[in-house]
């Protein structure tokens, strides 16, 4: 093997060899049992509620056996794979997933049909459809990714391929609830903007952790203010500038405040300047202020945020009824299947596959579910985050941790919109909503944090000469040769 | 460059998950607090699904007056479907309807939650109704009203456009409450005829369906020489024997007030006589109160009144619309414009506007020296867990005893006395002192003035006070003075026993 | 009271357990690997040890936690500095390929030698090995557990 800086050959870390993963098959057991339970309960509320006589039958065993089997597939693979990869994240993601499914199972099924090969599925199908391909993704991410060369070489091509997905979908989307988000191609409908914030986040920790010294060096003094050199900052605000101007056209609000979160919190651990977060704040203010100004709609959207209960029929009946769900539950909740009171033979809240998982859990299960599915997401964050600490260097920190944060700072973001603690945004709660895209580019940030965490996978390269130094005629050190 | 500036970003990742965790236990407080602390608050909401399904579920709740007899109840259609009936046409709109194609309003409306029985705050009664589901009943509403009253107010008024408000001074308990036109809920609470009368009732001239009691604004009139009477007095810019010099003269000449004139001059037969507060009240010299209105000035008039309750909304267990001495937005002190807008506020004209309520708890504040009580209407709950009784509080101590007996004594000779009789004929009930204030609200163009009644008895240790409007009655001593005389007669002899 | 409905609440709120269940299992494992982290909080997965040193930086008894990728080097940009005019900018490498730890020399000036012998390239490294970089000698050891 030659010694050349920086090109080498992919390596083979030895033989592949099953390695036992104890934890992820107690979690996992754990989580089948569970799942049981509330399948079960499910079904004896609904035949509670039809009048019918009391089984202890589970709500769709079908279902349920096909999810399970699924997560039991995932599982031996990583296991005949002899992945050392985090044994956490597949069990919790697996729970999230499972409570997806029995919420979809509760709500009334003509929600959203689709016909394939002539037979027709109803909402809960859907769903098990999408988190099956969800949960291969994961699988084949966790196990064919082996080397990060192709995420942090061509960082450039990453940024123009999110921006062109973004330029596609605003030029060829159709139009849904005022909102170009959507691509239609025959009997599918996908919305990219969930995997363009995978490729953007790929794109910044490529950006950040080259040039990561430089940022931190020779820095603009503003007054009391530190901003980073101009050379390297100016083309990634451009960037970014890009990416929120065109979602902002699109009116996805809640994208772009996670765009922007997720960018200014990257940042943050690249260069560990508090100023440069509160630059970014005061820019996030003032762009808020002239948003409010402009639009319509964000002054709507504000307006309700503040006091829905003015217009609770009209602009803020969502988030009206939401708090209503969260107030019936109280505690313990209504339990699955017996909450939500029909309102002339229809749901009281609109959207509530989409937006209002939340709120539906809220009310069927109460203060403590609502808690325990917090702690849930706090599980996957730390993981993530975890994997971001202990990574081998800074491009798989900062990957690690933006893809950790796309995940989480989307469900605080649409948890907290639903509980009127910020302004509502059309965001999906990852894993639980319904959603092939959302559940797709989730199962991709999880598959990749797997891929991280494993720590048999080639290491990165040694960072290489010439690279993240200034040139000699800026006043960077010469070589040493 | 230094290795310093390569800080570990560990640290930074740290740290944001700090935050993170930090934002979602936000949530979790968030979660708490609407699930937790709001929750009986955003159930008993009338738009809250689970009360509307409560309401086709449970045996709703009755309504009954304060000797027991049953105001609205539940009757069963063909198909074994319970619909509302209510014991009298005068009822509305103060009641309400509820029915199953047309919702709920009024009282009705208000205590839907309670009627269907939501209203139960003790969280271990929840947690059991949880484990033994099954047809509910709903609680049952004990009022104040008296349903005989009712009948008589509405039909005392008849055929014009108005509002009585009767309730007792000393506990702010609502004795009668009647708006008309009124309008047949039964007809709407019953399936089989409810879109014909409910279309009907909303298309008839008069808007039955406004409460005028509560939501009514009008012009008061005369009868707001009481309020200024409370912040001239309250605040001492006059006492009893204030008296004018110019006033006398001005009734020929009107009052001129920076370029405008008030005038006055219905009662000629004071002559050159300046009027002292108790004449004033005894012939409503507009005069007078537009230099006592200026006098006292319009910051005082706006405090003191809102102390009365203008400017919000009563606290009441029904909506009400907020009384207003001016527009307001005006720098002349209290929100006036100018001065010329304070002399007209001060005798009941300008942009002063009040509801009958506000108007009954003036005089009921009077009565009961001074001391405002928060009107009430429902005066126990009773459920399956108990009876529930809701205590009289107090709102506001608006006034001095002094102050409210000076004002007292003169509405007293308002009433009984012989110049007062000439512009209150009507309101003195045969054997028992009465006490009260006329008004003939002028409304503007070629319409008949607002007839305008308030007051009490009996005049020593009074057990009810009244505020009753006619719209474009003319005179106040045309049409409310008499139904005032008449009701108060009614309670105090007949039904009160 | 039905005895159904008791049942169905028993096991909701089995299933709302089950969840806290799930939850103090992984603060367990969370906990575990906490301890052991604070034990080596670098969470270095091996050591290297400055056994002698000439210069003044690294001096003698440093000790660096490594990753699994280490550089070595003149240059300020590598994991472990060393200021020796004998050393190049970019000097060795030390990896860790999943089972085996590896020491390559980067094509320095002066070679990169383990165990007194000049290596070339790529060579395997065991715990105990010395690396001799410029006038700085380093002992490859494991990480403290």
């Amino acid at each position: 093997m030659t010694a050349a800086a920086g090109v080498r050959a992919p390596v083979r870390a030895g033989r592949i060899q099953p390695h036992a993963r104890r934890r992820e098959s107690g979690l996992l057991a754990l989580v089948a049992v569970v799942l049981v339970l509330g399948s079960v309960s499910l079904g004896a509320t609904q035949r509670q509620l039809a009048g019918q006589p009391a089984s202890w039958l589970p709500a769709d065993l079908g279902q349920l056996a096909i999810y399970l089997g699924a997560l039991l597939v995932a599982h031996l693979a990583l296991i005949m794979t002899g992945r050392r990869a985090d044994q956490v994240l597949l069990p919790t993601i697996g729970l999230l997933g499972g409570l997806s499914l029995l919420l979809m199972e509760r709500l009334p099924q003509a929600l959203v049909t689709q016909s394939l090969l002539g037979r027709n599925f109803g909402l809960a199908s859907i769903q098990l459809g999408w988190l099956l391909l969800a949960i291969a993704v994961i699988t084949i991410a966790a196990i064919g990714v082996r080397s990060d060369s192709w995420l942090r070489r061509y960082k450039y091509t990453w940024a123009a391929a999110g921006i062109a997905l973004l330029l596609l979908t605003f030029l060829f989307g159709t139009e849904v609830n005022g909102a170009l988000l959507t691509i239609q191609v025959g009997p599918f409908s996908g919305q990219p903007t969930e995997l363009i914030k995978v490729v953007l986040v790929i794109f910044l920790a490529g950006y950040l952790s080259d040039f990561r010294p430089l940022l931190v060096a020779a820095d603009l003094r503003l007054g009391p203010l530190r901003l980073p050199p101009l050379p390297y900052l100016l083309p990634m605000l451009a960037m970014w500038a890009m990416a929120l101007g065109i979602v902002v056209i699109q009116r996805d609000l809640g994208a772009a405040l996670l765009f922007f979160a997720v960018f200014l919190a990257l940042v943050y651990i690249a260069t560990n300047r508090t100023s440069y977060v509160v630059l970014g704040l005061l820019l996030f203010v003032a762009g808020s202020v002239i948003a409010y100004q402009l639009f319509g709609t964000v002054r709507d959207r504000v307006d309700i945020w503040l006091n829905p209960f003015v217009d609770a029929s009209g602009k803020g009946y969502q988030v009206v009824q939401s708090l209503y769900a969260f107030g019936r539950g109280g505690i313990i909740g209504t339990g699955l299947g017996a909450g939500l009171p029909l309102v002339a033979g229809r749901l009281p809240i609109p959207a509530i596959h989409t937006d209002f998982p939340f709120a539906a859990l809220g009310e069927e299960l109460g203060l403590i579910g609502v808690v325990a599915i917090l702690g849930l997401y706090l599980i996957v964050i730390e993981r993530g985050l975890r994997v971001a600490a202990s990574a081998a260097d800074d491009f798989r920190a900062l990957l690690a941790a933006g893809l950790t944060l796309v995940v989480g700072v989307q469900a605080f973001i649409i948890a907290a919109g639903n509980l009127k603690l910020i302004p509502l945004t059309g965001v999906t709660l990852p894993f639980i909503s319904y959603g092939g895209s959302s559940l797709l580019a989730n199962g991709v940030v999880v598959g990749l944090l797997l891929a991280l965490s494993d720590r048999g996978v080639e290491p990165p390269p040694p960072p290489r000469p010439g690279r993240g130094r200034r040139p000699a005629f800026l006043g960077g050190a010469r070589s040493a040769r | 460059m230094n290795r310093r500036d390569r800080a570990p970003i560990g640290q930074g990742i740290a740290r944001i998950g700090i935050v993170l965790c930090l934002l979602f236990g936000l949530i979790a407080v968030g979660a708490g607090y609407w699930q937790v602390l709001r929750a009986s608050d955003l159930s008993r909401a009338a738009d809250n699904p689970l009360v509307i399904a409560a309401a086709r579920d449970v045996v709703r709740g009755r309504i009954l007056d304060e000797t027991g007899a049953v105001l609205a109840s539940n009757k069963k259609d063909a198909n074994g479907e319970p619909y509302r009936v209510y014991a009298d046409r005068s009822l509305a709109p103060l009641i309400g309807y509820a029915s199953p194609v047309y919702g709920t309003a009024g009282l009705e409306r208000a205590y839907n939650a309670e009627l269907s029985g939501q209203g139960s705050p003790n969280s271990l009664d929840d947690l059991l109704s949880k484990l033994a589901p099954g047809a509910q009943r709903g609680d049952d509403l004990s009022l104040s009203l008296s349903l005989k009253l009712q009948e008589a107010a509405v039909k005392a008024l008849g055929s014009d456009r108005g509002a009585v408000v009767m309730l007792d001074p000393r506990t702010g308990r609502v004795l009668a409450m009647a708006s008309t036109p009124t309008f047949n809920a039964n007809a709407i609470a019953d399936p089989t005829t409810a879109v014909a009368a409910f279309t009907r009732t909303a298309a008839a001239a008069g808007q039955p369906f406004l409460d005028r009691a509560t939501m009514g604004e009008y012009v008061p009139g005369s009868v707001f020489k009481i309020v200024t009477s409370v912040a001239a007095l309250g605040s001492g810019a006059i006492n009893a024997s204030t008296s004018y010099a110019q006033q006398p003269a001005a009734e020929q000449t009107g009052l001129p007030v920076s370029g405008f004139r008030i005038h006055d001059g219905h009662h000629d037969f004071t002559g050159s006589l300046a009027l002292d507060y108790d004449q004033a009240i005894e012939v409503s010299c507009n005069i007078y109160f537009a230099l006592t209105g200026l006098r006292t000035g319009g910051a005082a008039l706006s405090s003191w009144a809102a102390k009365l309750g203008f400017g919000a909304p009563l606290p009441f267990d029904l909506p009400t619309a907020a009384s207003q001495v001016t527009n307001g937005g005006g720098n002349f002190g209290g929100g006036f414009k100018d001065d010329v807008e304070l002399a007209n506020a001060a005798y009941g004209q300008a942009e002063t506007l009040v509801t009958p309520l506000q108007m009954a708890l003036v005089a009921a504040t009077v009565a009961n020296g001074g001391v405002e009580m928060k009107p009430q209407l429902v005066t126990s709950i009773a459920g399956p867990g108990g009876r529930q009784a809701i205590q009289p509080a107090v709102l506001n101590t608006v006034m001095s005893p002094s102050v409210a007996g000076t004002i007292g004594n003169a509405m007293e000779l308002a009433v009984e006395s012989d110049w007062g009789r000439i512009f209150t004929s009507g309101a003195a009930i045969p054997g028992i002192d009465t006490a009260g204030k006329t008004g003939t609200a002028q409304i503007g163009g070629s319409a008949e003035p607002n007839s305008w009644f308030i007051g009490y008895a009996p005049a020593t240790n009074p057990t009810v006070a009244i505020a009753v409007v006619v719209e474009q009655g003319g005179h106040g001593s045309a049409r409310a003075a008499p139904i005032a005389g008449s009701l108060m007669g009614l309670w105090l002899k007949t039904l009160s026993k | 009271m039905d005895p159904y409905v008791v049942a169905i609440w028993i096991v909701r709120l089995a299933f709302l357990g089950g969840l806290y269940l799930f939850m103090f299992g992984v603060t367990r494992l969370l906990l575990r690997d906490l301890r052991a982290a604070t034990r080596d909080p670098s969470g270095a997965l091996a050591r290297l040890v400055v056994v002698g040193s000439e210069v003044s930086e690294p001096p003698r008894g440093t000790v660096f936690g490594l990753d699994a990728v280490a550089t070595i080097g003149r240059d300020v940009n590598n994991s472990i500095v060393v200021e020796d005019d004998f050393a190049s900018s970019e000097h060795a490498a030390l990896t860790f390929r999943g089972r085996a730890w590896y020491v390559e020399d980067l094509a320095s000036t002066n070679g990169t030698f383990v165990n007194g012998q000049r290596i070339d390239g790529l060579s395997a490294i065991a715990y105990g090995d010395e690396v001799q970089v410029g006038r700085v000698r380093f002992r490859f050891e494991r990480a403290r557990r």
